[in-house]
């Protein structure tokens, strides 16, 4: 099943009068879910900048039970609400955990691993944009190599984790990639997570123009940018089957790179690297 | 009603499976788990209708109880020590979000060097998180303190951590009555608090400006304001319908003519009491302060009940560092400027260190020897 623009639900569940910058992706990512996701559905955000955009004093940019929970612990929130609906005898509630980079990857990991091996009914988003954003864009384990962060003028001397491959070596029924380029793709994503009883994760590439200097109004574009050129590949591991749902044009990866203010150290020879592992990769005909 | 033995930790078990509790997410900890080992037999057995979550750490354990009180479930944990050091960031949280979780505790010392034995560290190091304290001096208390708890904290929307000591009484039976089911049912209906309820959307925890902070802080701390009165009245309507009225921020024994009081909490209050009965016997003006309630801190009440004596004499199972003992810091400042009496108070027993009826009787002695000038915070036992 397809997804159509005119399926979607017309009304926002979230977005409106956020407190984030004008072209940031983790809200895009925000308001993409929640079309999918609908109204019963319940919210956790660990500290963040989709924490902090999401609310302030008596304001909600949330039209669905949004809880700004501490940095370490949205899924455990999350699966103490998911025991509290269960003994009420409430089925029909979508529990979501949302966490940055290091919500999901670093500080907020401990938690994660936890509700993800003991399977509980829940969807985890990670939506990464590869930094530290709300505290200034320090590097994270999800800054991909030679990136430039706030605490570094030098450039990440080491790989970003893969946080798919530890999700699906949970065994998990349901874990995906998704980018904010590919709305659709995203939504289905979604969809699928919703449809699986128990642990989910999704993990969307959102960047962040300000970490990854950039121009605002080519938020979008570097995201798509970043699965055209083979970086981010969008897939699914539906009970253990994985499955390519983008098949990328594989543009030059400098044209992905090389425009990023925060990829002006980097050297030819790296980029050369990266560009032979990916066509090495996609070469190997991994579908 | 049925009479039994029980040890501490199972006391706080039949408490928490008595209040009905729904939800109940746990992280093992000595001597802590043995509580939780027993819940979890109750809901295995059918004995009790609620849900486990086998958390991967301290921390999440008390963020999945937080999140299914913000659900609308009662809600309960238990920990100590390392456990509760671990959780302190949540521990705010929750007093925060004003959610009526409540929490025993076996009271253990904190590391370095490591120690499981018993000591009071481990709640006074929590003393301004925003929990009310309550400390139980039988394991009698432990059972009828955790229901009460859930009835104090649901009424004042905080939370309320349970502390009985680590061995001294979650590893040791004694004789407790275990009241019947309907009337707890009775005396604790099952109230919803739902804060995260699709059929009503809030954001809860946004980002709060210096216009709305120390408003909400000051409500917080008119909660605990209010619990002063509300621990009193749920004890006397605990007393009368059970027949056990553990008084309620303080109760005092033997404190009619007393020139000298005891101030203590805890386990060491039963044996407290057995050295004023035999001090008494001797015809020393012995008496005791059983403090009760830690948080919120009995200020007007010690005041009351210690007017008339010339000497206080605290025991401190806990040491703040560079300050000397919490009970002793406190009681000192809430008698401050009220007569000329001398407050003494002695370090005892940490991390496990022998302090029974002998000693307790040493410190009496020491204490008694004591003119004008405050002892602070002298160790014993070293
Ligand atoms: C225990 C704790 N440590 C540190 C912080 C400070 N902090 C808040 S948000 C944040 C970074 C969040 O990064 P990420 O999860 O990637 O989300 P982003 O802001 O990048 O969207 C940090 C370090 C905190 N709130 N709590
Ligand atoms: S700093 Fe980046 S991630 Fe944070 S709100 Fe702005 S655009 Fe979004
Ligand atoms: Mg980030």
């Amino acid at each position: 099943m397809t997804l159509r623009i005119e399926d979607l639900p017309k009304e926002e569940l979230f977005g409106q009068g956020n407190g984030g910058c004008k072209a940031c992706g983790a809200a895009i990512a925000g308001r993409q879910a929640m079309k999918v996701l609908g109204e019963r559905t319940i919210i956790t955000i660990p500290a963040s900048c989709m924490a902090t955009l999401g609310g302030n004093n008596q304001k909600t940019a949330w039209k669905i039970p949004f809880y700004h929970t501490l940095f370490e612990m949205a899924p455990a929130v999350s699966s103490g609400i998911r025991a509290a609906l269960e003994i009420q005898g409430v089925n029909d509630v979508n529990v979501v955990s949302w966490g940055g980079d290091a919500g999901s990857a670093d500080i907020g990991f401990q938690a994660l691993t936890g509700a993800a091996e003991r399977n509980e009914h829940m969807i985890h988003v990670c939506y990464d944009n590869e930094m530290y954003m709300n505290t200034g864009g320090q590097q994270s384990s999800q800054t991909p190599l030679y990136a430039l962060t706030s605490n570094d003028h030098i450039g990440k001397p080491v790989k970003k984790k893969n946080m798919l491959a530890i999700m699906e070596a949970h065994g998990l029924d349901y874990v995906a990639s998704a980018s904010i380029a590919y709305p659709f793709d995203l939504m289905e994503k979604f969809q699928n997570a919703l449809a699986n009883p128990g642990f989910s994760y999704i993990h969307i590439l959102a960047p962040c123009y300000r970490g990854w200097q950039i121009p605002g109004e080519k938020t979008i574009e570097f995201a798509r940018l970043a699965v055209e050129s083979g970086l981010w590949e969008l897939f699914e591991v539906k009970k253990g089957v994985r499955t390519r749902t983008h098949e990328p044009s594989l543009i030059p990866v400098a044209d992905y790179l090389l425009p990023q203010g925060r990829f002006k150290n980097i050297s030819k020879k790296a980029v050369e690297e990266i560009q032979t592992s990916i066509t090495k990769y996609y070469g190997r005909g991994d579908k | 009603m049925s009479t039994t033995l029980l040890t501490g930790s199972e006391a706080a078990a039949y408490g928490a499976k008595l209040a009905k509790i729904e939800v109940i997410a746990y992280y093992p900890i000595t001597p802590a788990f043995p509580a939780m080992e027993r819940v979890s037999k109750f809901i295995q057995d059918g004995e009790l209708k609620a849900n486990f979550v086998r958390v991967e750490s301290d921390h999440s354990a008390l963020a999945a109880t937080l999140g299914a009180s913000l659900a609308g479930a009662r809600a309960f944990t238990v920990t100590n020590s390392q456990g509760l050091l671990y959780m302190t960031e949540v521990c705010y949280h929750t007093a925060g979000l004003r959610q009526p979780v409540v929490m025993a505790c076996a009271n253990r010392a904190l590391s370095a060097p490591h120690s499981r034995f018993p000591e009071q560290g481990d709640a006074v190091s929590q003393g301004a998180n925003g929990w009310i304290q309550l400390f139980c001096e039988n394991n009698q208390e432990v059972l009828d303190n955790t229901i009460q708890a859930f009835k104090i904290a649901e009424t004042v929307k905080l939370p309320v951590l349970v502390n009985y000591e680590g061995y001294v009484q979650s590893h040791t039976l004694e004789e407790v009555v275990i009241p019947d089911q309907e009337k707890v049912n009775a005396f604790l209906p099952l109230v919803r608090f739902k804060t995260l309820d699709v059929e009503n959307p809030q954001g809860v925890n946004t980002v709060t400006s210096p216009d709305f902070y120390m408003d909400y802080k000051f409500r917080q701390n008119e909660a605990m304001n209010e619990a002063v009165k509300v621990i009193g009245e749920v004890a006397e309507t605990y007393g009368q319908e059970f027949g056990r009225n553990w008084s309620g921020l303080i109760e005092t024994y033997k404190m009619d003519g007393a020139e000298h009081a005891l101030v203590c909490m805890g386990s060491m209050v039963s044996e407290a009491r057995l050295a004023v009965d035999e001090l008494r016997s001797q015809g020393k003006k012995v008496g005791l302060v059983k403090v009760r309630a830690w948080r919120p801190f009995p200020v007007e009440a010690l005041r009351a009940s210690l007017k008339k004596v010339n000497k206080v004499t605290v025991f401190d199972k806990n040491i703040v560092y560079g300050m000397g003992g919490a009970l002793g810091t406190e009681v000192r400042g809430a008698l401050y400027g009220q007569a000329s009496l001398n407050v003494n108070s002695y370090i005892v027993g940490l991390g496990g260190r022998k302090f029974g009826l002998n000693e307790i009787k040493q410190v009496i002695e020491l204490s008694e020897k004591t003119v004008k000038q405050d002892v602070i915070s002298e160790w014993f036992g070293l």
